[in-house]
């Protein structure tokens, strides 16, 4: 849910090249805490988890579109370093196939990664606390999806000024398109031509909840049931 | 998802002019499509540009069924909607922009073989990144065969039904569990398998 589905051209320049540099910075801080044996190692599993990934974006739970990320038990199976290049793995291939920008690939991973890397310290966290899978797994699920879409939230109005400059371009180019106005009605214009954040807000917010609650308990059946199976994956003890 | 295979193969058995030119020369296009996306911001350029993608699209004999690829990311962009208080102009922008990079994105898809656009990328970016890149297309792959195995099973089960929502969701997460346990297995016989072939962090194309 906090994919920042938003196609190229939109974001200002600025964002989305600070998204790239931010983000290269953070995966070669993360690669220094893995060593290069172990990294060889571990990449299949890491394909194998970001394909589940992109296979989980592709399913659609309701008409409207949501999907799982499964971002948040990738980041409890693979670590916190692993699951930021398996983020932008899937950033890419999403991107490849336009579920997403190709320029905004650096924002989403740094909003989807927050998921992972946060959902795995939560995990951790309230797995010492409780030590109850399910509680520990839906918590750290709904608390690390809440912050990665006030991320997203908060990378879509830093666009705003942008906005309002494509909102008030004339058209410019071969063709002019003008709507006919009146000098009276300039005030409303003005107006009107601000960009309504508020409203964005107002509706990401509620389907986010619902899509929070919805994967908290798809990744706490998903982990249950890889607990009956496989508990050496989770790695409860110690 | 299921479409991946059939892009896969129409990129590999397509025999347009645009399938025999060079990846190096598509990626590029591609590239100079994006710049459009982002410097272009009026409607008379967007639409040209997208005139133009919609042409290369027909002439190289793509399917119509894989048009609708181009569609889908429309949905996410009529949230701009809301933001920008139902502006006309900024809506068919968004519209046309949206269009234009999905569109160059699956012409690019259906006409090039992954193997190739990242046999291109790997001469800019680090190996161990085109590696996991590598990897994860071929895990898709592994993993719909597993997802399509698991589906009868999920079908046996009652699937997903709006009037059973609990058990409804009980089916997909066994599912999503089943899909990777099963592939966390597949990953370690791909990684033993890799290594007595001589895998050294690095995967290399043939013509290297």
């Amino acid at each position: 849910m906090s994919h920042i589905h938003l196609p190229d051209g939109v974001l200002p320049v600025w964002l989305w090249v600070s998204g790239f540099i931010i983000a290269i910075l953070v995966g070669a801080i993360l690669f220094r805490f893995v060593k290069k044996e172990d990294l060889a190692r571990r990449l299949p599993l890491l394909g194998m988890m970001a394909a589940a990934m992109v296979l989980g974006a592709s399913v659609e739970i309701v008409p409207i579109a949501y999907h799982v990320n499964l971002t948040v038990i990738s980041g409890i199976l693979l670590g916190p370093s692993l699951i930021f290049l398996a983020t932008l793995v899937v950033n890419v291939i999403l991107g490849l196939f336009g579920h997403g920008g190709i320029t905004v690939i650096g924002l989403n991973t740094l909003v989807l990664s927050i998921e992972g890397i946060l959902g795995y310290f939560l995990f951790r966290l309230f797995w010492s606390l409780l030590r109850r899978l399910t509680p520990a797994i839906f918590l750290a699920t709904f608390l690390a999806l809440f912050c990665s879409t006030l991320s997203m939230i908060g990378v879509v109005s830093l666009g705003t000024p942008h906005y309002e400059e494509l909102i008030h371009q004339e058209g410019k180019g071969l063709f002019e398109f003008h709507f006919l106005k009146e000098k009276e009605d300039h005030q409303e214009d003005v107006a009107e031509n601000k960009v309504n954040l508020k409203r964005f807000i107002a509706i990401v917010l509620p389907l986010g909840f619902i899509g929070w609650m919805m994967e908290g308990v798809i990744t706490t059946l998903i982990a249950r049931y890889i607990h009956r199976l496989r508990p050496d994956l989770l790695r409860l003890e110690g | 998802m299921i479409q991946l295979s059939y892009l896969d193969y129409l990129a590999v058995e397509g025999k347009s002019w645009l399938h025999h030119l060079s990846p190096k020369l598509k990626v590029i296009g591609m590239a100079l499509v994006l710049l459009g996306i982002v410097t272009l911001r009026s409607l008379s350029g967007l639409f040209l540009l997208y005139a133009i993608l919609l042409t290369l699209f027909f002439i190289s004999r793509i399917p119509l069924r894989i048009f609708s690829l181009t569609l889908y990311p429309l949905i996410f962009a009529f949230l701009f909607i809301f933001i920008s208080g139902f502006q006309i102009l900024f809506i068919f922008l968004i519209f046309l922009k949206v269009l234009c990079g999905s569109t160059g994105v699956v012409l690019l898809l259906a006409t090039t073989p992954y193997p190739s656009i990242f046999r291109v990328l790997g001469r800019v970016l680090p190996s161990i990144f085109v590696t996991a890149l590598f990897l994860t297309y071929r895990s898709i792959f592994i993993l719909l065969k597993v997802f399509e195995e698991t589906q009868h099973a999920l079908y046996l089960r009652g699937g997903f039904q709006w009037r059973h929502p609990w058990r409804s969701l009980n089916n997909i997460s066994n599912a999503f569990g089943h899909l990777i346990i099963k592939g966390i297995d597949a990953s370690e016989r791909m990684y033993e398998s890799m290594v007595l072939r001589g895998f050294k962090n690095k995967i290399h194309y043939r013509g290297e």
